[in-house]
């Protein structure tokens, strides 16, 4: 049953592709949704089986690669993830039945998404280095092909593509070592022996497949500073297929650094997860901190997703580094908490996605500036948006709380250790929590506030309706999953606890356990969310009812009278008068000065007549990525001069090449005689 | 140099505003209608700005109107009442107008200097539209060319009652 719905996933997902590839127009995105729901569906069964029964599922063939083999294991871990990407995958398919007329038809696209997908599922049951590395780069090249499916804004997507495939395959090209040199080293390539195997290596040879493979999946995952090319590549990616990278392509990387650190080199030093944390705590700042200053609702998504990944990985280190000192109980806790945050992060970053894909869509920007006034023309996308926007800011009653909640005790329990590294970086993990909280805060009520309220900033704002009923479904799935998942993250905390002890191999009582109230085994930690929405729900019904009836008794409302907006006295006011996304920024932006280092550049122009009269000011403003302009700019300029000299040398006279072969035949006999 | 003084000042504070007096009787007609707080929106609507200067003096240290409750505020959205300097030119008009619309009611409107009154020597010059009554209902006019501050305070502490 199980090895059945495995092959089902592998071979509709195939299909899918082909229909997408090879169907007429008009029937080609129908038959890939419909296939990929197939192939989606069969990962779901696969995976949750895994996760009722507690057993692995193990299939290996031969067939498929030559050499090699195919070996295919699903772990309690493994699935965990599945569920994740599955989720988003129904999601953002569904949406593209809608999305497809916006130039996501063609048959590339239509090829690319459901293999991405498929290849997506299929990370996580990768049983051996070879099947991994085929599936991952499988991944890699087909999101690759979806960044470039943009047509109407060519230039911008083919810069993204072209970061995102250096960078894809510098990090595939360091887990490719990290992993040969695992598997050369442990005398077998399935992830079976290797875990056999593994603590026999030397401490020296471990840290470094560590380190290896902490920077490969750590740039698949948008850690700072490996970060650079996700801003770029998801902001440029249309709608379902940016939902899918973020959503749940990311969290691949937090799988492999789990896979790679826990699992097949069996948890290491305090000092690799140190390093883990570390990227952690500089991912989450700096991605906040972009978040909140830049004007580009999807670039603002980006940015956010590199600072929950950055969450995320501070709670794998944590639960690192507990285990390699000993409390076992407590890194479960806050392994459970890194999967929740990841799960988490799916559903509300896929959902914000699709809104915001569903937004560039209609109004054909991007831009904060030129947005305003959508919730009125968007009910569904501007509510999808708000519930994804509370939940990021990790408010009760969405799921993003629970998590924050869980990692936060974790890391308080984590404290009262000997070791002092260990104590100083959970402090300021949690002084980077709090900063990076209030910085999300800011930044997601610029989205909303800019975004979606206020008056619309240009025509295409004013213009704009609401998207088709697949498209706002498919959001509104997502949106949904964030609300119950929030009111009972018992739905799937099992789950992840589940795949939590897989790792650490914690046996007993689980962890976090409880029905209405969650407890956590071994810590005083209690926290009840859906007792706690009711109480939030019945103090806000409480306290208008008061209001109604304290007012009715003294005096009745006074009737509303019409007013115009204060504009400083002026007699015309327009609608470039309102607050700004950069406006709303500058302060932040002022206070981080240092650190964004943004470009400002102010030309006045005075008439002919007199000095004194200004024709035209003219103020621009740009905060580019600074570790983009600090690291990879002189980066690329060596690469650059590097490139210049070679061409030197390689400059098409066939002459010269004549004249190198004489000259390395002469060096040749000098040499040998 | 500058760090001595300042030090001096940390250890001997002194008080350098003007004793004014008792506060207005309180049977005066608007004394204490405003429960001590007095919000106030001043527009310049034409004025030489010698108004300003003694409205500037009036809520300096020496005279200190806010110690009796009057403030100046910054949008007519957060004020009692509109403080008018000046006459009122063609250009100010409008925006003046549209002030005193924004202000919250009940709403009152203060013209100070004799220019507010009756132009003064502006009067009948190209660009000047009129007195502040024409524009705006005036409640109560402190008159003076320009008025002296302590003339301003005690016309405000009429508002406040302190």
């Amino acid at each position: 049953m199980n090895h059945v719905s495995v092959w089902v996933t592998a071979l509709a997902g195939l299909m899918a592709a082909i229909a997408g590839g090879s169907l007429p127009v008009r029937s080609r995105v129908g038959a890939a949704v419909l296939l990929t729901w197939v192939s989606c569906s069969a990962a779901l069964v696969a995976a949750v089986s895994v996760l009722h029964s507690g057993h692995a599922i193990v299939m290996s063939t031969t067939k498929i690669l030559p050499l090699t083999g195919t070996m295919l294991v699903l772990t309690p871990l493994g699935a965990v993830f599945v569920i994740a990407i599955v989720v988003v995958a129904l999601a953002s398919t569904l949406y593209w039945l809608g999305y497809a007329s916006h130039g996501l038809s063609t048959r590339s696209a239509s090829c690319a998404l459901p293999l991405f997908v498929t290849s997506m599922i299929l990370v996580p049951f990768a049983g051996s280095v070879a099947t991994f590395l085929v599936l991952w780069e499988l991944m890699a090249l087909t999101s690759l092909v979806l960044v470039l499916t943009d047509q109407s804004r060519r230039e911008a997507a083919r810069s993204a593509a072209q970061w995102y495939a250096v960078m894809t395959h510098a990090g595939a090209a360091a887990i490719l070592l990290a992993l040969v040199l695992l598997s050369a080293h442990a005398g077998g390539q399935t992830f079976a022996q290797i875990e056999l195997h593994a603590h026999h290596l030397s401490g020296a040879l471990r840290g470094t497949i560590f380190v290896l493979a902490l920077l490969g999946f750590a740039s698949k995952a948008g850690a700072v500073p490996l970060h650079v090319w996700l801003p770029k590549a998801h902001a440029e990616a249309p709608g379902p297929a940016s939902a899918l990278m973020s959503g749940a392509m990311v969290n691949l990387g937090i799988y492999g650094i789990i896979l790679v650190g826990n699992v097949l080199l069996g948890g290491g030093p305090v000092w690799w997860w140190l390093l883990v944390s570390a990227l952690g705590v500089l991912s989450a700042l700096y991605g906040a901190l972009y978040a909140a200053t830049t004007s580009d609702l999807k670039r603002l998504l980006a940015y956010s997703t590199a600072d929950n990944m950055g969450l995320v990985l501070i709670a794998v280190g944590a639960s690192g580094m507990l285990a390699a000192s000993g409390s076992r109980t407590i890194a479960a806790i806050a392994l459970v908490a890194a999967l929740l945050l990841m799960f988490n992060h799916s559903l509300f970053k896929g959902a914000l996605f699709l809104a915001a894909g569903a937004v560039q869509m209609v109004t054909g920007t991007r831009d904060l500036d030129r947005l305003g006034g959508l919730l009125k023309r968007m009910p569904v996308t501007g509510v999808v948006f708000l519930v994804g926007a509370l939940s990021v800011a990790a408010l009760p009653p969405l799921n993003g709380f629970v998590g924050e909640w869980l990692l936060l005790q974790s890391l308080l329990h984590a404290l009262p250790s000997t070791n002092t590294a260990v104590v100083i970086t959970v402090t300021v993990a949690v002084a980077a929590l709090a900063l990076t909280g209030g910085l999300t805060v800011a930044a997601f009520v610029k989205a909303m506030g800019i975004g979606f309220l206020g008056r619309p900033r240009s025509v295409e704002a004013s213009n704009s309706h609401e998207v088709p009923a697949t498209m706002q479904l498919g959001a509104g799935l997502l949106a949904f999953s964030c609300l119950a998942l929030g009111l009972a993250p018992m739905l799937i905390l099992p789950s992840l606890e589940l795949g939590a002890r897989s790792v650490h191999g914690v046996g007993g009582s689980s962890p976090v356990h409880g029905w209405i109230s969650l407890h956590l085994f071994g810590l005083h930690g209690e926290l009840a969310p859906s007792l706690l929405a009711g109480g939030l729900f019945v103090a806000l019904v409480a306290t208008v009812l008061a209001r109604r009836l304290s007012h009715r008794r003294s005096r009745p409302w006074p009737a509303l009278a019409p007013a115009e907006p204060w504009g400083s006295g002026r007699r015309t006011q327009t609608v470039r008068m309102q607050y700004t996304a950069t406006s709303f920024a500058e302060p932040l932006q002022r206070v981080f000065d240092d650190v964004i280092r943004p470009a400002r550049d102010l030309d006045v122009s005075h008439t002919v007549e007199s000095h004194y009269y200004v024709e035209r000011i003219a103020y621009r403003t740009s905060s580019d990525d600074v570790i983009e302009r600090v690291i990879y700019q002189p980066l690329i300029a060596a690469v650059r001069r590097w490139g210049r000299l070679a061409r030197k040398l390689q400059n098409g006279s066939v002459h010269r090449y004549l004249a190198y072969g004489l000259l390395a035949l002469v060096i040749v006999l000098v040499v040998l005689a | 140099m500058t760090l001595r003084i300042l030090l001096k000042t940390v250890a001997h504070p002194r008080k350098v505003s003007k004793d004014l007096g008792p506060a207005p009787h309180p049977s005066d007609e608007l004394a204490g209608g405003l429960h001590g707080s007095f919000q106030v929106r001043h527009v310049d609507a034409g004025s030489c700005n010698g108004c300003e200067m003694e409205v500037h003096s009036a809520f300096s240290p020496i005279y200190d109107a806010e110690r009796f409750g009057v403030r100046l505020v910054a949008s007519p959205r957060h004020a009692d009442a509109l403080l008018v300097t000046g006459p009122v030119t063609k250009n100010m008009s409008d925006p003046l107008r549209k002030t005193y619309e924004a202000l919250a009611e009940p709403r009152l409107v203060v013209s100070l200097g004799d220019c507010a009154k009756d132009c003064g020597v502006f009067k009948g010059g190209y660009g000047v539209e009129g007195s502040v009554s024409d524009i705006v209902p005036v409640d109560v006019h402190i008159p003076g060319c320009p008025p002296h501050p302590q003339a301003i305070v005690e016309a405000l502490r009429g508002f406040t009652g302190k």
